[in-house]
Protein backbone atom coordinates (compact mmCIF):
# COMPACT_ATOMS: atom_id res chain seq x y z
CA UNK A 1 0.00 0.00 0.00
CA UNK A 2 1.57 3.49 -0.80
CA UNK A 3 0.08 5.93 1.83
CA UNK A 4 1.01 9.76 0.77
CA UNK A 5 2.84 12.40 2.91
CA UNK A 6 0.79 15.45 4.70
CA UNK A 7 0.37 17.17 1.52
CA UNK A 8 -1.75 14.69 -0.23
CA UNK A 9 -4.20 12.27 2.23
CA UNK A 10 -4.53 9.44 -0.08
CA UNK A 11 -4.07 5.85 0.06
CA UNK A 12 -3.63 3.54 -2.50
CA UNK A 13 -3.64 -0.16 -2.32
CA UNK A 14 -3.81 -3.32 -4.90
CA UNK A 15 -5.04 -6.82 -3.91
CA UNK A 16 -3.70 -9.00 -6.09
CA UNK A 17 -6.02 -11.67 -4.79
CA UNK A 18 -9.12 -10.33 -5.57
CA UNK A 19 -7.91 -8.43 -8.63
CA UNK A 20 -9.09 -4.66 -6.70
CA UNK A 21 -7.14 -1.72 -6.84
CA UNK A 22 -8.28 0.93 -4.77
CA UNK A 23 -7.95 4.73 -4.16
CA UNK A 24 -8.98 6.37 -1.41
CA UNK A 25 -8.98 9.96 0.55
CA UNK A 26 -8.33 13.51 -0.86
CA UNK A 27 -5.95 13.48 -4.05
CA UNK A 28 -5.53 17.34 -4.72
CA UNK A 29 -2.11 17.63 -6.31
CA UNK A 30 -0.64 20.31 -8.21
CA UNK A 31 1.16 18.40 -10.80
CA UNK A 32 0.91 14.64 -12.12
CA UNK A 33 4.60 14.32 -10.74
CA UNK A 34 3.12 14.33 -7.19
CA UNK A 35 1.20 11.55 -7.92
CA UNK A 36 3.61 9.46 -10.09
CA UNK A 37 4.25 7.09 -7.77
CA UNK A 38 0.45 5.93 -7.01
CA UNK A 39 -0.06 6.49 -11.42
CA UNK A 40 2.58 3.77 -12.06
CA UNK A 41 1.32 1.29 -8.95
CA UNK A 42 -2.17 1.35 -11.27
CA UNK A 43 0.27 0.31 -14.53
CA UNK A 44 1.86 -2.42 -12.04
CA UNK A 45 -2.02 -3.91 -11.35
CA UNK A 46 -3.13 -3.60 -14.82
CA UNK A 47 0.18 -5.44 -15.89
CA UNK A 48 -0.82 -8.46 -12.96
CA UNK A 49 -4.44 -9.15 -13.65
CA UNK A 50 -5.91 -11.42 -16.47
CA UNK A 51 -9.20 -10.43 -16.91
CA UNK A 52 -10.83 -8.14 -14.64
CA UNK A 53 -9.72 -5.33 -12.78
CA UNK A 54 -12.14 -3.53 -10.16
CA UNK A 55 -10.85 -0.20 -9.73
CA UNK A 56 -12.54 0.89 -6.18
CA UNK A 57 -13.01 4.39 -5.40
CA UNK A 58 -15.64 4.43 -2.69
CA UNK A 59 -13.73 6.07 -0.46
CA UNK A 60 -12.11 8.35 -2.71
CA UNK A 61 -13.88 11.65 -1.09
CA UNK A 62 -11.82 14.02 -2.77
CA UNK A 63 -10.36 13.80 -6.33
CA UNK A 64 -9.48 16.95 -8.48
CA UNK A 65 -9.18 17.14 -12.70
CA UNK A 66 -5.71 16.95 -12.22
CA UNK A 67 -5.50 13.16 -10.45
CA UNK A 68 -8.42 12.22 -12.37
CA UNK A 69 -7.96 12.59 -15.72
CA UNK A 70 -3.72 11.23 -14.74
CA UNK A 71 -5.34 7.80 -13.15
CA UNK A 72 -7.78 7.51 -16.45
CA UNK A 73 -5.28 8.23 -19.07
CA UNK A 74 -3.73 4.97 -17.62
CA UNK A 75 -6.93 2.71 -17.67
CA UNK A 76 -7.72 4.21 -21.34
CA UNK A 77 -4.36 2.80 -22.70
CA UNK A 78 -4.57 -0.23 -21.16
CA UNK A 79 -7.82 -0.72 -22.74
CA UNK A 80 -6.59 -0.07 -25.94
CA UNK A 81 -3.31 -2.16 -25.69
CA UNK A 82 -5.28 -5.06 -23.93
CA UNK A 83 -8.68 -6.46 -25.43
CA UNK A 84 -8.52 -8.73 -22.64
CA UNK A 85 -8.68 -6.16 -20.01
CA UNK A 86 -12.01 -5.21 -18.34
CA UNK A 87 -12.16 -2.07 -15.87
CA UNK A 88 -14.72 -2.55 -13.27
CA UNK A 89 -14.79 1.24 -11.37
CA UNK A 90 -16.48 1.04 -8.17
CA UNK A 91 -18.33 4.29 -7.12
CA UNK A 92 -20.37 5.34 -4.21
CA UNK A 93 -23.81 6.62 -4.04
CA UNK A 94 -22.80 8.29 -0.93
CA UNK A 95 -20.03 10.16 -2.63
CA UNK A 96 -22.08 12.39 -5.83
CA UNK A 97 -19.58 13.29 -7.50
CA UNK A 98 -17.40 10.38 -8.15
CA UNK A 99 -20.36 8.55 -9.93
CA UNK A 100 -20.57 11.80 -12.39
CA UNK A 101 -17.17 11.79 -13.22
CA UNK A 102 -16.65 8.09 -13.97
CA UNK A 103 -19.86 7.23 -15.42
CA UNK A 104 -18.61 8.89 -18.72
CA UNK A 105 -15.46 6.14 -19.10
CA UNK A 106 -18.30 3.95 -19.73
CA UNK A 107 -19.37 5.94 -22.80
CA UNK A 108 -15.19 6.62 -23.87
CA UNK A 109 -14.34 2.93 -23.59
CA UNK A 110 -16.75 -0.08 -23.93
CA UNK A 111 -14.48 -2.41 -22.15
CA UNK A 112 -14.62 -0.40 -19.02
CA UNK A 113 -18.28 -0.27 -17.09
CA UNK A 114 -18.87 1.33 -13.76
CA UNK A 115 -20.93 0.42 -11.14
CA UNK A 116 -22.63 2.31 -8.26
CA UNK A 117 -22.30 0.93 -4.67
CA UNK A 118 -25.61 1.88 -3.23
CA UNK A 119 -27.76 -0.81 -1.52
CA UNK A 120 -26.54 -3.70 0.88
CA UNK A 121 -24.64 -2.25 2.69
CA UNK A 122 -24.81 -5.42 4.95
CA UNK A 123 -26.39 -8.40 4.34
CA UNK A 124 -29.62 -8.13 6.52
CA UNK A 125 -30.30 -4.89 5.50
CA UNK A 126 -33.26 -5.43 3.60
CA UNK A 127 -35.18 -6.56 6.76
CA UNK A 128 -33.64 -4.03 9.04
CA UNK A 129 -35.20 -0.89 6.56
CA UNK A 130 -38.49 -2.17 5.86
CA UNK A 131 -40.34 0.80 6.71
CA UNK A 132 -43.26 -0.91 7.79
CA UNK A 133 -40.91 -1.27 11.32
CA UNK A 134 -40.83 2.44 11.58
CA UNK A 135 -43.59 2.27 14.78
CA UNK A 136 -41.67 -0.12 16.09
CA UNK A 137 -38.52 1.37 15.86
CA UNK A 138 -40.15 4.52 17.58
CA UNK A 139 -41.16 2.34 20.37
CA UNK A 140 -38.04 0.54 21.14
CA UNK A 141 -36.39 3.86 21.42
CA UNK A 142 -39.48 5.23 23.99
CA UNK A 143 -38.92 2.51 25.76
CA UNK A 144 -34.58 1.83 25.85
CA UNK A 145 -34.02 6.44 26.56
CA UNK A 146 -36.19 5.90 29.71
CA UNK A 147 -32.77 3.98 30.76
CA UNK A 148 -30.48 5.49 28.87
CA UNK A 149 -30.78 9.60 29.84
CA UNK A 150 -29.68 8.25 32.75
CA UNK A 151 -26.96 5.87 31.42
CA UNK A 152 -25.47 8.20 28.74
CA UNK A 153 -23.83 10.95 31.27
CA UNK A 154 -21.44 8.33 32.48
CA UNK A 155 -20.12 7.22 29.34
CA UNK A 156 -19.95 11.44 28.11
CA UNK A 157 -22.83 12.91 27.12
CA UNK A 158 -23.18 16.19 28.21
CA UNK A 159 -23.90 20.01 26.50
CA UNK A 160 -22.31 21.94 24.90
CA UNK A 161 -20.41 18.58 22.95
CA UNK A 162 -19.94 18.07 18.68
CA UNK A 163 -21.86 14.77 18.78
CA UNK A 164 -22.48 11.99 15.58
CA UNK A 165 -25.08 9.67 15.88
CA UNK A 166 -23.73 6.55 13.29
CA UNK A 167 -26.84 4.52 12.00
CA UNK A 168 -29.14 7.09 13.73
CA UNK A 169 -32.27 5.10 11.94
CA UNK A 170 -35.33 7.25 11.83
CA UNK A 171 -33.25 9.58 14.30
CA UNK A 172 -35.33 10.17 17.27
CA UNK A 173 -32.44 9.11 19.68
CA UNK A 174 -30.77 11.89 17.97
CA UNK A 175 -33.87 14.38 18.60
CA UNK A 176 -34.07 12.85 22.24
CA UNK A 177 -30.39 13.75 22.77
CA UNK A 178 -30.63 17.32 21.47
CA UNK A 179 -33.80 17.73 23.69
CA UNK A 180 -32.00 16.37 27.11
CA UNK A 181 -28.25 17.17 26.61
CA UNK A 182 -28.14 19.93 24.62
CA UNK A 183 -25.33 19.35 22.53
CA UNK A 184 -23.31 22.03 20.43
CA UNK A 185 -23.81 19.82 16.93
CA UNK A 186 -25.45 16.79 16.32
CA UNK A 187 -24.75 14.84 13.21
CA UNK A 188 -27.34 12.10 12.19
CA UNK A 189 -25.81 9.69 9.73
CA UNK A 190 -27.87 6.20 8.32
CA UNK A 191 -27.57 4.50 5.28
CA UNK A 192 -31.50 4.39 4.53
CA UNK A 193 -33.02 7.19 2.39
CA UNK A 194 -36.55 6.37 3.61
CA UNK A 195 -35.38 6.28 7.48
CA UNK A 196 -33.91 9.78 6.69
CA UNK A 197 -36.84 11.39 5.27
CA UNK A 198 -38.89 10.34 8.25
CA UNK A 199 -36.17 11.22 10.28
CA UNK A 200 -36.07 14.93 8.48
CA UNK A 201 -39.75 15.28 8.30
CA UNK A 202 -40.47 14.81 12.00
CA UNK A 203 -37.60 17.01 12.87
CA UNK A 204 -39.54 19.65 10.42
CA UNK A 205 -43.41 18.51 12.39
CA UNK A 206 -41.68 19.44 15.79
CA UNK A 207 -39.47 22.34 14.66
CA UNK A 208 -36.22 20.63 15.61
CA UNK A 209 -33.40 22.58 13.87
CA UNK A 210 -29.72 21.52 14.23
CA UNK A 211 -29.55 17.98 13.39
CA UNK A 212 -27.43 17.09 10.40
CA UNK A 213 -29.25 14.29 8.94
CA UNK A 214 -26.80 12.87 6.40
CA UNK A 215 -27.05 9.29 4.25
CA UNK A 216 -23.88 7.70 4.42
CA UNK A 217 -21.94 4.05 5.01
CA UNK A 218 -20.83 3.81 8.66
CA UNK A 219 -17.95 1.28 7.71
CA UNK A 220 -16.83 4.30 4.84
CA UNK A 221 -17.69 7.70 6.00
CA UNK A 222 -17.46 11.19 4.78
CA UNK A 223 -16.95 12.59 8.15
CA UNK A 224 -14.01 13.80 8.78
CA UNK A 225 -11.04 12.42 11.43
CA UNK A 226 -11.19 13.81 15.27
CA UNK A 227 -14.00 15.41 14.74
CA UNK A 228 -16.35 14.90 17.73
CA UNK A 229 -16.59 14.74 21.38
CA UNK A 230 -19.17 12.08 21.36
CA UNK A 231 -20.08 9.17 18.70
CA UNK A 232 -22.99 7.45 19.33
CA UNK A 233 -23.87 3.97 17.25
CA UNK A 234 -26.77 2.15 19.27
CA UNK A 235 -27.97 -1.61 18.17
CA UNK A 236 -26.26 -1.69 15.37
CA UNK A 237 -22.54 -3.32 15.26
CA UNK A 238 -25.49 -6.21 16.36
CA UNK A 239 -26.67 -6.30 12.67
CA UNK A 240 -23.78 -5.80 10.71
CA UNK A 241 -21.22 -8.83 9.31
CA UNK A 242 -18.01 -6.81 9.83
CA UNK A 243 -18.48 -4.86 13.39
CA UNK A 244 -14.64 -4.18 13.92
CA UNK A 245 -14.74 -2.39 10.56
CA UNK A 246 -17.87 -0.30 11.90
CA UNK A 247 -15.47 0.60 14.87
CA UNK A 248 -12.99 1.73 13.15
CA UNK A 249 -14.46 4.58 11.68
CA UNK A 250 -15.98 5.30 14.97
CA UNK A 251 -12.79 5.21 16.38
CA UNK A 252 -11.64 7.61 13.34
CA UNK A 253 -14.10 10.50 13.59
CA UNK A 254 -13.86 10.71 17.91
CA UNK A 255 -11.70 12.84 19.38
CA UNK A 256 -8.90 12.11 21.26
CA UNK A 257 -10.09 11.88 24.51
CA UNK A 258 -14.00 11.44 23.34
CA UNK A 259 -15.94 8.79 23.57
CA UNK A 260 -17.65 6.00 21.40
CA UNK A 261 -20.96 5.06 23.13
CA UNK A 262 -22.48 1.41 21.68
CA UNK A 263 -25.16 -0.24 22.90
CA UNK A 264 -25.98 -3.94 21.58
CA UNK A 265 -28.18 -7.00 22.90
CA UNK A 266 -27.90 -10.20 24.12
CA UNK A 267 -31.39 -11.61 22.37
CA UNK A 268 -30.88 -14.90 24.07
CA UNK A 269 -31.34 -13.64 27.67
CA UNK A 270 -34.82 -12.12 26.60
CA UNK A 271 -36.70 -13.59 28.89
CA UNK A 272 -40.61 -13.67 30.69
CA UNK A 273 -42.38 -15.50 33.33
CA UNK A 274 -44.93 -17.32 32.80
CA UNK A 275 -44.18 -19.53 29.84
CA UNK A 276 -40.08 -18.80 30.48
CA UNK A 277 -39.67 -22.01 28.20
CA UNK A 278 -41.36 -21.29 25.41
CA UNK A 279 -39.72 -17.64 25.30
CA UNK A 280 -36.17 -19.49 25.98
CA UNK A 281 -36.15 -21.68 23.13
CA UNK A 282 -37.56 -18.89 20.38
CA UNK A 283 -34.68 -16.52 21.40
CA UNK A 284 -32.14 -19.08 21.05
CA UNK A 285 -33.32 -19.89 18.25
CA UNK A 286 -33.78 -16.63 17.35
CA UNK A 287 -29.77 -15.94 17.63
CA UNK A 288 -29.17 -18.87 15.54
CA UNK A 289 -31.52 -17.47 12.64
CA UNK A 290 -29.74 -14.40 12.79
CA UNK A 291 -26.43 -15.63 12.42
CA UNK A 292 -27.59 -17.50 9.06
CA UNK A 293 -27.79 -13.68 7.88
CA UNK A 294 -24.06 -12.51 9.25
CA UNK A 295 -25.57 -10.72 12.56
CA UNK A 296 -24.40 -11.41 15.91
CA UNK A 297 -27.34 -10.59 18.45
CA UNK A 298 -25.09 -11.84 21.11
CA UNK A 299 -22.97 -9.07 20.92
CA UNK A 300 -23.28 -7.31 23.94
CA UNK A 301 -21.39 -8.95 26.25
CA UNK A 302 -18.81 -8.73 24.16
CA UNK A 303 -18.41 -4.73 23.87
CA UNK A 304 -15.43 -4.76 26.02
CA UNK A 305 -13.61 -7.24 23.54
CA UNK A 306 -14.89 -5.18 20.53
CA UNK A 307 -13.59 -1.47 22.13
CA UNK A 308 -10.86 -2.65 23.42
CA UNK A 309 -9.24 -4.40 20.17
CA UNK A 310 -10.56 -1.16 18.34
CA UNK A 311 -7.73 0.67 20.50
CA UNK A 312 -9.93 2.38 22.62
CA UNK A 313 -9.13 2.45 26.76
CA UNK A 314 -10.99 3.27 30.10
CA UNK A 315 -13.24 0.96 28.68
CA UNK A 316 -16.87 1.71 30.66
CA UNK A 317 -19.77 -1.26 30.22
CA UNK A 318 -23.05 -1.49 32.43
CA UNK A 319 -26.19 -3.48 31.25
CA UNK A 320 -29.82 -2.71 31.99
CA UNK A 321 -33.29 -4.15 31.46
CA UNK A 322 -35.84 -2.89 29.10
CA UNK A 323 -39.20 -4.68 31.15
CA UNK A 324 -42.45 -4.13 30.98
CA UNK A 325 -42.92 -2.43 33.96
CA UNK A 326 -41.25 0.34 32.83
CA UNK A 327 -44.14 1.95 31.24
CA UNK A 328 -47.06 0.58 29.53
CA UNK A 329 -46.87 -2.64 28.57
CA UNK A 330 -48.85 -2.78 25.46
CA UNK A 331 -45.23 -0.82 24.40
CA UNK A 332 -43.26 -3.94 25.44
CA UNK A 333 -46.48 -5.81 23.54
CA UNK A 334 -46.06 -3.78 20.46
CA UNK A 335 -42.98 -4.07 20.08
CA UNK A 336 -42.69 -7.80 20.54
CA UNK A 337 -45.48 -8.60 18.27
CA UNK A 338 -43.06 -6.31 15.66
CA UNK A 339 -40.22 -8.57 16.03
CA UNK A 340 -42.66 -11.48 15.56
CA UNK A 341 -43.37 -10.82 12.29
CA UNK A 342 -40.32 -9.39 11.22
CA UNK A 343 -38.30 -12.41 12.39
CA UNK A 344 -40.79 -14.60 10.94
CA UNK A 345 -39.87 -13.30 7.44
CA UNK A 346 -36.49 -14.11 8.08
CA UNK A 347 -36.91 -17.49 8.80
CA UNK A 348 -39.36 -18.24 5.63
CA UNK A 349 -36.71 -16.46 3.75
CA UNK A 350 -33.67 -19.07 5.60
CA UNK A 351 -35.98 -22.17 4.50
CA UNK A 352 -37.26 -23.09 7.95
CA UNK A 353 -40.30 -25.52 8.00
CA UNK A 354 -43.83 -24.42 8.87
CA UNK A 355 -43.47 -26.18 11.91
CA UNK A 356 -40.60 -24.52 13.71
CA UNK A 357 -41.62 -21.15 12.32
CA UNK A 358 -45.31 -21.94 14.41
CA UNK A 359 -43.15 -22.85 17.29
CA UNK A 360 -41.06 -19.85 16.72
CA UNK A 361 -43.86 -17.43 16.40
CA UNK A 362 -45.37 -18.76 19.48
CA UNK A 363 -42.27 -18.03 21.98
CA UNK A 364 -42.87 -14.21 20.64
CA UNK A 365 -46.58 -14.88 21.40
CA UNK A 366 -45.74 -16.12 24.77
CA UNK A 367 -43.53 -13.08 25.59
CA UNK A 368 -46.52 -10.53 24.64
CA UNK A 369 -48.54 -13.34 26.90
CA UNK A 370 -46.04 -12.33 29.90
CA UNK A 371 -45.86 -8.91 28.89
CA UNK A 372 -49.61 -8.47 29.61
CA UNK A 373 -49.81 -10.74 32.34
CA UNK A 374 -51.07 -8.85 35.44
CA UNK A 375 -48.87 -10.68 37.44
CA UNK A 376 -45.99 -11.20 34.43
CA UNK A 377 -42.64 -10.11 33.63
CA UNK A 378 -41.28 -10.00 30.52
CA UNK A 379 -37.53 -8.52 29.63
CA UNK A 380 -35.21 -7.29 27.02
CA UNK A 381 -31.53 -6.69 27.99
CA UNK A 382 -29.62 -4.81 26.78
CA UNK A 383 -25.09 -3.68 27.34
CA UNK A 384 -24.20 -0.02 26.75
CA UNK A 385 -20.47 0.16 26.50
CA UNK A 386 -18.06 3.08 25.79
CA UNK A 387 -14.14 3.63 24.68
CA UNK A 388 -11.98 6.86 25.16
CA UNK A 389 -9.73 7.23 22.09
CA UNK A 390 -6.29 7.57 23.75
CA UNK A 391 -4.86 11.10 23.73
CA UNK B 1 -7.30 36.40 4.53
CA UNK B 2 -9.98 37.70 6.02
CA UNK B 3 -14.07 36.25 5.56
CA UNK B 4 -17.06 38.14 6.12
CA UNK B 5 -20.69 38.25 5.77
CA UNK B 6 -21.41 40.56 2.24
CA UNK B 7 -23.82 42.93 2.25
CA UNK B 8 -24.51 43.35 -1.32
CA UNK B 9 -27.50 42.76 -2.51
CA UNK B 10 -28.23 40.50 -5.36
CA UNK B 11 -31.54 40.16 -6.77
CA UNK B 12 -32.66 36.80 -5.67
CA UNK B 13 -29.80 35.30 -4.35
CA UNK B 14 -29.40 35.60 -1.05
CA UNK B 15 -25.57 36.40 0.01
CA UNK B 16 -23.72 34.11 2.22
CA UNK B 17 -20.67 34.98 2.74
CA UNK B 18 -17.13 37.13 0.86
CA UNK B 19 -13.73 35.85 1.13
CA UNK B 20 -11.20 37.70 -0.06
CA UNK B 21 -7.01 37.22 0.07
CA UNK B 22 -4.05 38.27 -1.76
CA UNK B 23 -2.78 37.22 -4.76
CA UNK B 24 0.22 36.99 -3.66
CA UNK B 25 -0.53 35.16 -0.52
CA UNK B 26 -2.83 32.78 -2.23
CA UNK B 27 -0.39 31.63 -4.87
CA UNK B 28 2.50 30.90 -1.91
CA UNK B 29 0.92 27.52 -1.54
CA UNK B 30 -1.28 25.40 -4.08
CA UNK B 31 -2.90 23.74 -0.41
CA UNK B 32 -4.87 27.21 -0.10
CA UNK B 33 -7.09 25.61 -3.31
CA UNK B 34 -7.70 22.35 -0.53
CA UNK B 35 -8.25 24.04 2.44
CA UNK B 36 -10.48 27.25 1.49
CA UNK B 37 -12.43 25.25 -0.42
CA UNK B 38 -13.15 22.82 2.00
CA UNK B 39 -13.67 24.79 4.79
CA UNK B 40 -16.07 27.67 2.95
CA UNK B 41 -17.91 24.74 1.96
CA UNK B 42 -18.58 22.98 4.66
CA UNK B 43 -19.83 27.11 6.27
CA UNK B 44 -22.46 27.22 3.59
CA UNK B 45 -23.38 23.90 3.88
CA UNK B 46 -24.36 23.30 7.50
CA UNK B 47 -28.52 24.01 6.67
CA UNK B 48 -28.38 22.47 3.84
CA UNK B 49 -30.70 18.71 3.68
CA UNK B 50 -27.83 16.89 3.55
CA UNK B 51 -24.94 18.73 5.06
CA UNK B 52 -21.95 16.60 4.95
CA UNK B 53 -23.21 15.10 1.11
CA UNK B 54 -23.46 18.70 0.00
CA UNK B 55 -20.26 20.17 1.46
CA UNK B 56 -18.09 17.51 0.00
CA UNK B 57 -20.11 17.82 -3.28
CA UNK B 58 -19.53 21.78 -3.46
CA UNK B 59 -15.59 21.81 -2.27
CA UNK B 60 -15.42 19.65 -5.51
CA UNK B 61 -16.83 21.99 -7.63
CA UNK B 62 -15.26 25.32 -5.72
CA UNK B 63 -11.88 23.47 -5.37
CA UNK B 64 -11.73 23.75 -9.29
CA UNK B 65 -12.70 27.25 -9.67
CA UNK B 66 -9.62 27.86 -7.03
CA UNK B 67 -7.76 25.47 -8.89
CA UNK B 68 -7.89 27.72 -12.47
CA UNK B 69 -7.14 30.75 -10.48
CA UNK B 70 -4.35 29.43 -9.54
CA UNK B 71 -3.49 28.53 -12.18
CA UNK B 72 -3.99 31.61 -14.65
CA UNK B 73 -4.29 34.24 -12.05
CA UNK B 74 -0.98 37.17 -11.29
CA UNK B 75 0.54 38.37 -7.90
CA UNK B 76 -1.27 41.85 -8.19
CA UNK B 77 -4.19 42.24 -6.58
CA UNK B 78 -6.82 40.38 -4.40
CA UNK B 79 -8.72 36.92 -5.07
CA UNK B 80 -12.13 37.81 -4.32
CA UNK B 81 -14.73 35.26 -3.55
CA UNK B 82 -18.77 35.52 -2.51
CA UNK B 83 -21.38 32.73 -2.36
CA UNK B 84 -24.77 33.40 -2.91
CA UNK B 85 -28.01 30.94 -2.52
CA UNK B 86 -31.48 30.96 -4.05
CA UNK B 87 -33.35 27.61 -3.74
CA UNK B 88 -31.64 24.88 -4.10
CA UNK B 89 -28.76 26.56 -5.95
CA UNK B 90 -25.25 27.60 -5.00
CA UNK B 91 -23.73 31.10 -6.81
CA UNK B 92 -19.92 31.60 -6.80
CA UNK B 93 -18.37 34.42 -7.89
CA UNK B 94 -15.11 34.01 -8.35
CA UNK B 95 -12.87 37.17 -8.75
CA UNK B 96 -8.97 37.21 -9.71
CA UNK B 97 -6.20 39.49 -11.75
CA UNK B 98 -5.33 37.41 -14.23
CA UNK B 99 -2.67 38.42 -17.31
CA UNK B 100 -3.60 40.80 -20.13
CA UNK B 101 -4.85 38.99 -23.07
CA UNK B 102 -6.32 35.96 -20.85
CA UNK B 103 -10.03 37.59 -20.81
CA UNK B 104 -10.23 36.19 -24.39
CA UNK B 105 -9.21 33.04 -23.47
CA UNK B 106 -11.68 33.06 -20.87
CA UNK B 107 -14.85 34.65 -22.62
CA UNK B 108 -13.89 31.96 -24.61
CA UNK B 109 -13.90 28.70 -22.08
CA UNK B 110 -16.74 30.17 -20.70
CA UNK B 111 -18.88 30.56 -23.68
CA UNK B 112 -18.07 26.93 -24.79
CA UNK B 113 -19.74 25.47 -21.39
CA UNK B 114 -22.94 26.57 -23.09
CA UNK B 115 -23.06 24.84 -26.51
CA UNK B 116 -25.14 22.34 -27.08
CA UNK B 117 -21.70 20.33 -28.02
CA UNK B 118 -20.49 20.31 -24.64
CA UNK B 119 -20.56 16.82 -23.38
CA UNK B 120 -18.77 15.94 -26.44
CA UNK B 121 -15.93 18.40 -26.13
CA UNK B 122 -15.60 17.11 -22.56
CA UNK B 123 -15.50 13.55 -23.07
CA UNK B 124 -13.25 14.31 -26.00
CA UNK B 125 -10.62 16.56 -23.58
CA UNK B 126 -11.07 13.38 -21.33
CA UNK B 127 -9.98 11.16 -23.95
CA UNK B 128 -7.55 12.44 -25.18
CA UNK B 129 -5.48 15.14 -22.97
CA UNK B 130 -2.76 13.85 -20.51
CA UNK B 131 -3.57 16.90 -18.30
CA UNK B 132 -6.96 18.79 -17.93
CA UNK B 133 -7.19 22.11 -19.68
CA UNK B 134 -8.45 25.04 -17.33
CA UNK B 135 -10.78 24.99 -20.43
CA UNK B 136 -11.78 20.89 -19.88
CA UNK B 137 -12.11 22.10 -16.04
CA UNK B 138 -14.78 24.60 -16.96
CA UNK B 139 -16.15 22.41 -18.94
CA UNK B 140 -15.74 19.56 -16.50
CA UNK B 141 -18.02 21.60 -14.12
CA UNK B 142 -20.98 22.20 -17.01
CA UNK B 143 -21.24 18.81 -17.44
CA UNK B 144 -20.70 17.05 -13.89
CA UNK B 145 -21.82 19.70 -11.73
CA UNK B 146 -24.76 20.90 -14.26
CA UNK B 147 -23.39 24.32 -13.41
CA UNK B 148 -24.00 27.31 -15.80
CA UNK B 149 -21.16 29.82 -16.33
CA UNK B 150 -20.47 33.30 -16.96
CA UNK B 151 -17.67 35.70 -16.98
CA UNK B 152 -17.93 39.21 -16.14
CA UNK B 153 -14.61 41.40 -17.23
CA UNK B 154 -15.70 45.25 -15.70
CA UNK B 155 -12.99 44.69 -13.65
CA UNK B 156 -10.38 44.38 -15.89
CA UNK B 157 -7.41 43.64 -15.72
CA UNK B 158 -9.09 41.17 -12.90
CA UNK B 159 -11.72 38.86 -13.95
CA UNK B 160 -15.05 37.39 -12.73
CA UNK B 161 -16.31 33.83 -12.55
CA UNK B 162 -20.07 33.71 -12.45
CA UNK B 163 -20.62 30.00 -11.52
CA UNK B 164 -24.58 28.55 -10.01
CA UNK B 165 -24.21 25.33 -8.98
CA UNK B 166 -27.51 23.49 -8.26
CA UNK B 167 -25.83 20.81 -6.30
CA UNK B 168 -28.68 20.72 -3.31
CA UNK B 169 -31.26 18.93 -5.81
CA UNK B 170 -27.98 16.73 -6.93
CA UNK B 171 -27.40 15.68 -3.59
CA UNK B 172 -30.76 15.11 -1.91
Amino acid sequence: MITAGLTQRFKVAFDPNSQIFSLAGTIRPRSIDEIAESIHALREAIDAVRGVLYIDVKRLIQMNNTAFQAFIRVALDACRERSDLRLIIITSSVVGWTTRMFRHLSTIEPQISVEVYDSMFYPGQSFVEDTSFIPILRAQTKMTWRHERTILPRHGMRPGIAMADICCGIGDFAVLAQKEFQPARIVALDHSRASLAYARTVAADFGVTGIEYTFGDASEMLLEDNQFDFVTCRHSLQIFNQPELLLKELYRIVKPGGRVYITNEKNSHCLGEPRAQSIQWTYNELARLLSHFEMDVELGPKSRRYLADAGFDDILVESFMVTNLDGDPQDFADVIAGWEKMFAAMATRHGETPEFIDRFRQGFRDHIFAALHPKGYAGWPIWAASGRKPL
Amino acid sequence: MGASVNETTETAFEPLLQFDMEMEIFLSDWQHCDHVSSYLARMISHNRTDPVRHSNFFSSALNELLEVSFRGGTTDGKIGLSIYRQGGTERVQLSFPCPPGQARFYREAVSKTRESDAQARYLDAISNDLAPSRESVLLDLAVNYDARLRLDEREAPAITLIVDLPLEGMVS
